[in-house]
C-alpha cells in the first residue's frame, strides 16, 4: 500500500507543435493540501486536466493509492473520486443551482429526475459551506464567489477524494478569499486530499502543506512550505532571481492632468472624486465589487455616470463613448484583455494600430506601411516577445498581451493612461516588465491611473492610493503614510457593518 | 523609451506568389472558370449574348450582396432584405402608376428602402440586448406585410406607365445597365471593404466588438449606417426588379436575403464575423449565375438547380473545417 | 407588502405566466367582440390548422435551447409532403400509418444530415440549414415531377386529420402527445436536461463528460422528425401536397418559439413558452377577421407583435435591473 493517494511519474502531453508536459513528476498524500505553482504557461492547467481525464498524456504513468489507472475521459476521473473546481467556473448560468451541483450525476428514479430529492440533497452539501443563497437560484445570478461554492459543492456531491482548485481565489475579494480558506481546512478535516493551484503566495503560506513547482513544462521541485522562502519559490518559478520587482522611478510631479469631481452612477459608485497629476502613479484600490473599475469606465465613456464632472487640464470635458476620451487624451486598458483589450484573432500590428487608423489614413484609405513601421517601433518599444507584427495576439502569453495593450497607449498622444489590472495573469518575469514600463511612462509625464487588488503591487507602484469601498472612496492615502493593514481597514469599512 | 532587450520584430511579410494565390477567391476563380466550360458543353446556347440576356434578373440579388457582406463581416445578420425589396418595389410601382415624374418614383424607391433599412438599424443598436436575427426576422414579416396591405387583394401589381421602368432595363449594346452598375458597385464596396478604415472597423466589429469599442471604434454608429445602407441597396435592387418583372407582388424577391447570405458565405465570409473578403462574394455570385443560366438553357427546373446551389454551399463551407483538420492531423504525427 | 411584491415580481419574471395573462386578455378582447370566437368548433379549427406550427415549435425549442436554428424544417415538411403524396397517389401505398410512417422516416433522415454538417462539420446552423433548405425544397420539386397530388388522388389518407377520438381530432391528438412527450424529456430526463446544459455552456458541458456535437446532433435529428411528420400531417389537413407547400413556415416557427421567450443563444426556454407562442400566433391569425381587420394585415400585426414583444422584453428586464440597482445601498 503506498503512502501516497495519488502518483504520477513521468507523464509527457505533447500539443500540435508543442509539449505541453514534459515527465513531470507528482506525488500527492492522503490527507494534504498540496500547491502546485509556476508561471503561466507553465503547464499546470494541461496537468490537472490531465489528472482529471480531460487530456490524455502521451507517456507517463498515474496511481490511485497504488494501482495503476488509465483514465480515458472526465467521468472515468469522476468515478474514482477525482474532482477539479476550474478557473473560469464551468457552471451553466441559465440553471439552477441545484441542477449545476448535480449534473452529470443527477438524483433518477426509473429514468426520471427527481428534482425535490435532488434540491433536497444540494441544500445539505450548501449547508455544509454555510452557503447564503438557495439551491433554486439560477447560477448566472450569483457572484463569483458564490459559483465558486457550488463547484466545491458539486465536487463532495461526487464523494470525492481528491479535489483539484484551479487558482480558486484569482476572483475573490479578501474576505471570500477568507471563507475559501475555511472551507478549504474543513474538506482537509474530512479527509479529503487537495491540489491547488495559484499565483497568490499568501494562499500557498496560508493553506498548503508541500508545494511542488513546473517550469517550462517540467517538474522542478516539491518543498515544504515550512521553511521555504518567496526568494527560493520565485527562483525556482522563474529560473533567475528577481530583485527589484518594483522599479518605481522618482518623479516630479507636475501639474494636475485629470479631475474627477462627484461622480456617481445608480447601483455602482457615488461622489468619487480624486485627481491625477502629470508622472503620477495612483493606485485604485478596493475589494474587487467596490465600484473601481465601474469608476475607470465612466471616466471613459464606457458607461455614463449619472451626475459628475471630469475636468482635464482644467477644463470640463464631456464624454460618450471611448473614441471621445481617447479625442481628449485619456485611455482605458481594460481589465480582461482577450475580451475587451485585444482582437485576439488580428495580428498584433492591426491591434496596436486599430485606436489611430483614421489618424492616419489618407481620405479614409488606411496607410499600411506607415502603420506597420509605428506598431514595429512600439512593440519593440515595449519589448514584446513576437517575432513578427503579424504574428497573432492570441499566440502570446498574458504578460506579452498586455504589453501589446500597453503600446495601444502609447500609439497616440495620450495625456491620462488607465491600466485595470495590468498584471492579473501575468508571470512574475513579465510583471517586472510591465512596472517597468510603467515607471518610464510616470517619466514622460503621463498621469496614470492604475487599478489593482494586489497589495504588494499598490504599496510598490503608486505615489498615492486611492481606496474604494462599497461605491466610495473611504480614503486616499500618500505613499508616505500608507501600510497594508490601513489600506485593508479602508476597504473593509463599510462591508463589515 | 526603448526594448532593453533590443528584440526587433519584424514588420514586413514575405509571402512567396505560390503562398498568394494558393487562397478561397482563386479557387473559386477555377470553379468559375469550370462552371462556364461546364455549362457551354451542356448546352449551344450557353453563348455571351444569351447569357447577358438572362443575367439581369439574377444581378438584382448582387445589389443585396455587398451590403450584407458587409453585415456578415460585422458579425451581424439581415434576413429582412427580400421584404424590403418587396415593400420598395411596391411603393414605387404605386407611385408610378400614378404618374409621378420618374425622377421622384425612383428616389421615394430607394428612401423607402433606406427607411426601412434605418429601422432596422435602429432597433438593433438602441437593443443592442437583441439578436438582429430576431429583429430582422420580425420586420421581415412587417415590411412584407406592410406591402401586402399596399398590393391589396389582387396581391399584385403591374407597370401601367413602364416607359422610365423600360430605361432602367436597358442596355448599353448587349450589355445591360445593371451589369454595369453591379460592376461599379462591386468595385467600390470591395475597395471600402478592403482598402479604408471604415472597412478596417468592420472587421474589428466582428472581430470582437468589446475590444473593437474599447478602442475608440464607434460601433453603433458603423452598424446603424451598415444597415440603413443595406436598406437602401435593396430599395435600388427593388427599382430594377420592377423594371425587369414589369411589376411587383407578394412573393416579389422572397428568398433573396438568404441567397445573398448564401453568395457571401460561398465567397468565403463567415457568419460569425470578421473573416473573408468581398472579392470572393463577388465571384461566388457570378458562378452562381452563371450555374443558374447555364442549367436553364437545358430547361432544366429552377428548383433543381437548388439542389445543386445548396450542395455546393454546404461542401464550400466545410472544405476549410476539413482541411483544417487535416492540418492538424499532420501536425501531431509530426511532432511525435 | 414584501410578499405581495415578490408575487409580483414572481409573475413578471416568469414568461409563461405573463404570456398566458395576454393569452386571456386577449381571448377576453376578441371573445367581447366576436362571441364566435369562444365556441369549441371554432378553437378546434384554429388548433387543427395550427398543428403543424406547433409540432415544429417544440421541435425548433430543442435546436434554439443548444444554441442552434434550423431554417430547412419548411423544405423538410414539403419534402417528406411531397413523397406521401406521390406514393398515395401512384397508388405504391395506401395505408394510412405506412405514409406516416415514411415521412417520418424522410424527416429522420433530412434532420439527422442537418445535424451532421452542424455537429460534426462545424458548420454554422443557419448555413448548413440554409444549404439543406434548397436541398430538400429542391428535392420536393423532382420528386414532384411538376405536378401535384390532389383531395381525390389522397384516397383515405386525407380523411385521417377529419377522424376524431373523444371528440378531439387525430392530428391535434398527435400534437398533444408530442407536446407531452416532449415535457416530459425536458424536463425530467438526464437528454433533455444536457439540451440545456451545452446552450447553455458548451465548453462546462464537454468538460463534464458530456458529449456536446451528439447533443446537437440530436435536437436537429428531433427537429428533422417533428417536421417529416408535419409533411404528412400538412399533406392529410390541407388535402393536397404541392412542393411549394408552407414556403417561409419555418419563420413562423422560430417567431412562435421567440414569442414563446426561447432565447436565440440558447440555454433558455421551456416547451410550454413554445406552445404558448405557437397559440398566441394562432389566435392572432384566427381573430384578425372576426375583430374586422382584414386578413392581408395579418403579416403586418405579426411583425408588429414580434417586435413588441422583444422589445418590451429588453425593457423589462433594464427596469428589473435598474431597480435592483437602485436597491443597493452605497
Amino acid at each position: 500500500m503506498s503512502d501516497y493517494i495519488l502518483e504520477l511519474k513521468d507523464i509527457t502531453k505533447i500539443f500540435p507543435g508543442v509539449k505541453a508536459l514534459d515527465g513531470v513528476k507528482f506525488q500527492l498524500k492522503k490527507g494534504e493540501i498540496h500547491a502546485l505553482m509556476g508561471e503561466n504557461g507553465a503547464g499546470k492547467s494541461t496537468f490537472i486536466k490531465v489528472i482529471t481525464g480531460v487530456h490524455r498524456a502521451e507517456e507517463g504513468e498515474m496511481f490511485l493509492e497504488g494501482e495503476k489507472v488509465n483514465f480515458k475521459k472526465t467521468k472515468d476521473a469522476q468515478e474514482a473520486g477525482i474532482a477539479a473546481v476550474y478557473q473560469h467556473p464551468t457552471s451553466y448560468p441559465d440553471l439552477t443551482v441545484a441542477e449545476n451541483i448535480f449534473k452529470g450525476h443527477e438524483v433518477l428514479k426509473f429514468g426520471m429526475i427527481q428534482w425535490k430529492e435532488m434540491n433536497r440533497q444540494a441544500e445539505t452539501l450548501l449547508e455544509q459551506l454555510n452557503a447564503d443563497f438557495k439551491v433554486t437560484d439560477e447560477m448566472g445570478t450569483l457572484s463569483v464567489a458564490q459559483q465558486q461554492m457550488v463547484e466545491i459543492a458539486k465536487a463532495l456531491s461526487t464523494n470525492a477524494r481528491i479535489i483539484i482548485l484551479d487558482e480558486p481565489t484569482a476572483a475573490l475579494t479578501k474576505n471570500e478569499s477568507e471563507e475559501l480558506y475555511r472551507i478549504v481546512d474543513k474538506l482537509k478535516e474530512n479527509g479529503v486530499s487537495i491540489i491547488f493551484i495559484s499565483h497568490r503566495f499568501e494562499d500557498m503560506y496560508r493553506l498548503a502543506d508541500r508545494v511542488t513547482v513546473l517550469r517550462d513544462s517540467q517538474y522542478i521541485g516539491t518543498y515544504d512550505v515550512d521553511g521555504i522562502t518567496n526568494a527560493d519559490l520565485i527562483k525556482a518559478m522563474v529560473g533567475r532571481e528577481i530583485k527589484d520587482l518594483f522599479p518605481k522611478p522618482e518623479v516630479k510631479l507636475g501639474e494636475e492632468v485629470i479631475r474627477v469631481e462627484n461622480f456617481s452612477r445608480t447601483g455602482y459608485f457615488k461622489d468619487v472624486s480624486f485627481k491625477v497629476r502629470a508622472g503620477e502613479i495612483i493606485g485604485l484600490t478596493g475589494l474587487v465589487g467596490a465600484g473601481r473599475t465601474e469608476v475607470v469606465e465612466s471616466i471613459c465613456g464606457v458607461t455614463r455616470p449619472d451626475s459628475g464632472k471630469v475636468f482635464l487640464n482644467g477644463k470640463e470635458v464631456t464624454i460618450k463613448e471611448p473614441s471621445d476620451a481617447m479625442k481628449n487624451g485619456i485611455i482605458l486598458l481594460p481589465e480582461d484583455r482577450q475580451k475587451q483589450g485585444l482582437i485576439l484573432s488580428w495580428g498584433l500590428g492591426d491591434n496596436v494600430t486599430l485606436p489611430i487608423i483614421s489618424k492616419y489614413a489618407k481620405g479614409g484609405f488606411n496607410d499600411t506601411k506607415k502603420e506597420r513601421e509605428l506598431a514595429k517601433d512600439l512593440l519593440e518599444s515595449v519589448d514584446t516577445k513576437a517575432v513578427s507584427i503579424f504574428d497573432k495576439a492570441s499566440t502570446l502569453s498574458g504578460g506579452n498581451q498586455q504589453k501589446v495593450v500597453v503600446a495601444k497607449a502609447l500609439a497616440q498622444e495620450m495625456k491620462v493612461v488607465i491600466m485595470d489590472e495590468p498584471t492579473k495573469g501575468v508571470d512574475v518575469g513579465a510583471k517586472a516588465e510591465i512596472y517597468q514600463i510603467m515607471g518610464e511612462l510616470a517619466k514622460e509625464g503621463y498621469a496614470i491611473i492604475m487599478i489593482s487588488s494586489e497589495m504588494p503591487e499598490i504599496l510598490g507602484m503608486s505615489d498615492r492610493i486611492v481606496i474604494m469601498c462599497n461605491g466610495r472612496v473611504t480614503g486616499q492615502l500618500d505613499r508616505q503614510e500608507t501600510t497594508q493593514e490601513r489600506i485593508l481597514e479602508l476597504a473593509m469599512e463599510k462591508s463589515e457593518k | 523609451m526603448a526594448g532593453k532587450s533590443g528584440r526587433t520584430i519584424a514588420h514586413t511579410q514575405n509571402k512567396s506568389l505560390l503562398k498568394r494565390l494558393m487562397c478561397w477567391e482563386s479557387m473559386l476563380v477555377i470553379l468559375f472558370i469550370i462552371v462556364n466550360i461546364y455549362c457551354s458543353s451542356l448546352s449551344s446556347t450557353y453563348q455571351i449574348n444569351n447569357v447577358l440576356r438572362e443575367m439581369p434578373k439574377y444581378l438584382t440579388e448582387v445589389f443585396l450582396l455587398l451590403p450584407m457582406a458587409y453585415i456578415l463581416v460585422m458579425g451581424d445578420i439581415d434576413i429582412s432584405v427580400g421584404s424590403i425589396v418587396c415593400l420598395s418595389a411596391t411603393v414605387a410601382c404605386i407611385l408610378g402608376n400614378k404618374g409621378l415624374p420618374f425622377g421622384l418614383v425612383l428616389l421615394v424607391g430607394l428612401l423607402t428602402g433606406a427607411l426601412c433599412g434605418l429601422i432596422n438599424g435602429i432597433i438593433v443598436t438602441k437593443f443592442t440586448e437583441l439578436p438582429p436575427m430576431i429583429v430582422t426576422l420580425g420586420t421581415q414579416i412587417l415590411f412584407r406585410g406592410i406591402a401586402e396591405i399596399a398590393l391589396g387583394s389582387g396581391g399584385s401589381i403591374s407597370l401601367e406607365h413602364a416607359e422610365g421602368f423600360r430605361m432602367l432595363a436597358g442596355r448599353v449594346g448587349r450589355i445591360p445597365y445593371i451589369l454595369f452598375l453591379v460592376l461599379i458597385l462591386a468595385v467600390i464596396y470591395i475597395i471600402i471593404l478592403s482598402k479604408t478604415t471604415f472597412g478596417r472597423k468592420l472587421y474589428a466589429i466582428g472581430s470582437n466588438k468589446l475590444a473593437a469599442y474599447y478602442a475608440g471604434v464607434k460601433v453603433q454608429k458603423i452598424r446603424l449606417i451598415v444597415f440603413t445602407l443595406t436598406g437602401l441597396m435593396a430599395g435600388l435592387s427593388a427599382l430594377f426588379l420592377t423594371a425587369l418583372q414589369y411589376g411587383v407582388n407578394t412573393t416579389t424577391a422572397s428568398g433573396f436575403e438568404m441567397n445573398a447570405i448564401s453568395m457571401a458565405v460561398f465567397g468565403g465570409i463567415s457568419t460569425a464575423g470578421g473573416k473573408g473578403r468581398l472579392q470572393g462574394g463577388v465571384i461566388a455570385a457570378f458562378i452562381i449565375i452563371s450555374l443558374r443560366v447555364g442549367l436553364g438553357q437545358i430547361n432544366l427546373n429552377p428548383q433543381v438547380i437548388l439542389i445543386i446551389l445548396g450542395a455546393l454551399l454546404i461542401l464550400a463551407v466545410m472544405a476549410p473545417n476539413i482541411v483544417e483538420q487535416f492540418k492538424l492531423m499532420k501536425k501531431r504525427s509530426s511532432v511525435k | 407588502m414584501k410578499n405581495s411584491k415578490s408575487i409580483l415580481k414572481k409573475l413578471t419574471a416568469s414568461r409563461e405566466v405573463s404570456l398566458i395573462i395576454v393569452l386571456v386578455i386577449l381571448c377576453v378582447a376578441i371573445g367581447l367582440r366576436s362571441p364566435s370566437f369562444l365556441t369549441l368548433k371554432s378553437i378546434a379549427d384554429m388548433f387543427k390548422n395550427n398543428v403543424v406550427t406547433m409540432i415544429m415549435a417544440v421541435g425548433m425549442l430543442g435546436v434554439l435551447l443548444v444554441g442552434g436554428i434550423d431554417i430547412s424544417i419548411a423544405s423538410t415538411l414539403a419534402f417528406s409532403g411531397m413523397a406521401v403524396g406521390m406514393l398515395l397517389k401512384r397508388g405504391v401505398i395506401t395505408s394510412t400509418p405506412l405514409a406516416i410512417l415514411i415521412a417520418v422516416g424522410i424527416g429522420l433522415v433530412c434532420g439527422l444530415l442537418v445535424g451532421l454538417v452542424v455537429a460534426k462539420g462545424n458548420v454554422a446552423p443557419i448555413i448548413a440549414s440554409m444549404g439543406f433548405m434548397y436541398i430538400y425544397r429542391g428535392l420536393a420539386y423532382v420528386i414532384s415531377n411538376n405536378e401535384w397530388a390532389s383531395a381525390d388522388s389522397l384516397g383515405d389518407f386525407k380523411n385521417f386529420a377529419l377522424g376524431k377520438i373523444l371528440g378531439i381530432n387525430n392530428v391535434v391528438w398527435i400534437m398533444i402527445l408530442i407536446y407531452i412527450a416532449f415535457f416530459i424529456l425536458m424536463k425530467w430526463t438526464t437528454l433533455g436536461r444536457k439540451l440545456y446544459a451545452v446552450g447553455s455552456n458548451r465548453e462546462a458541458a464537454e468538460i463534464s463528460g458530456i458529449n456536446a456535437s451528439n447533443v446537437i446532433l440530436f435536437s436537429h435529428t428531433m427537429m428533422g422528425v417533428l417536421a417529416g411528420l408535419c409533411g404528412a400531417l400538412a399533406v392529410s389537413i390541407y388535402a393536397s401536397a404541392q412542393a411549394n407547400m408552407l414556403y417561409g413556415k419555418e419563420m413562423d416557427v422560430i417567431a412562435a418559439c421567440v414569442i414563446g421567450g426561447v432565447s436565440m443563444t440558447g440555454g433558455r426556454g421551456s416547451v410550454l413558452g413554445a406552445f404558448l407562442g405557437a397559440l398566441i400566433l394562432a389566435i392572432i391569425a384566427k381573430a384578425l377577421p372576426l375583430v374586422g381587420i382584414e386578413a392581408i394585415a395579418q403579416n403586418t400585426v405579426k411583425g408588429v407583435i414580434i417586435l413588441v414583444v422583444i422589445i418590451l422584453n429588453v425593457l423589462t428586464q433594464r427596469s428589473m435591473d435598474k431597480n435592483s440597482l437602485k436597491e443597493r445601498e452605497l
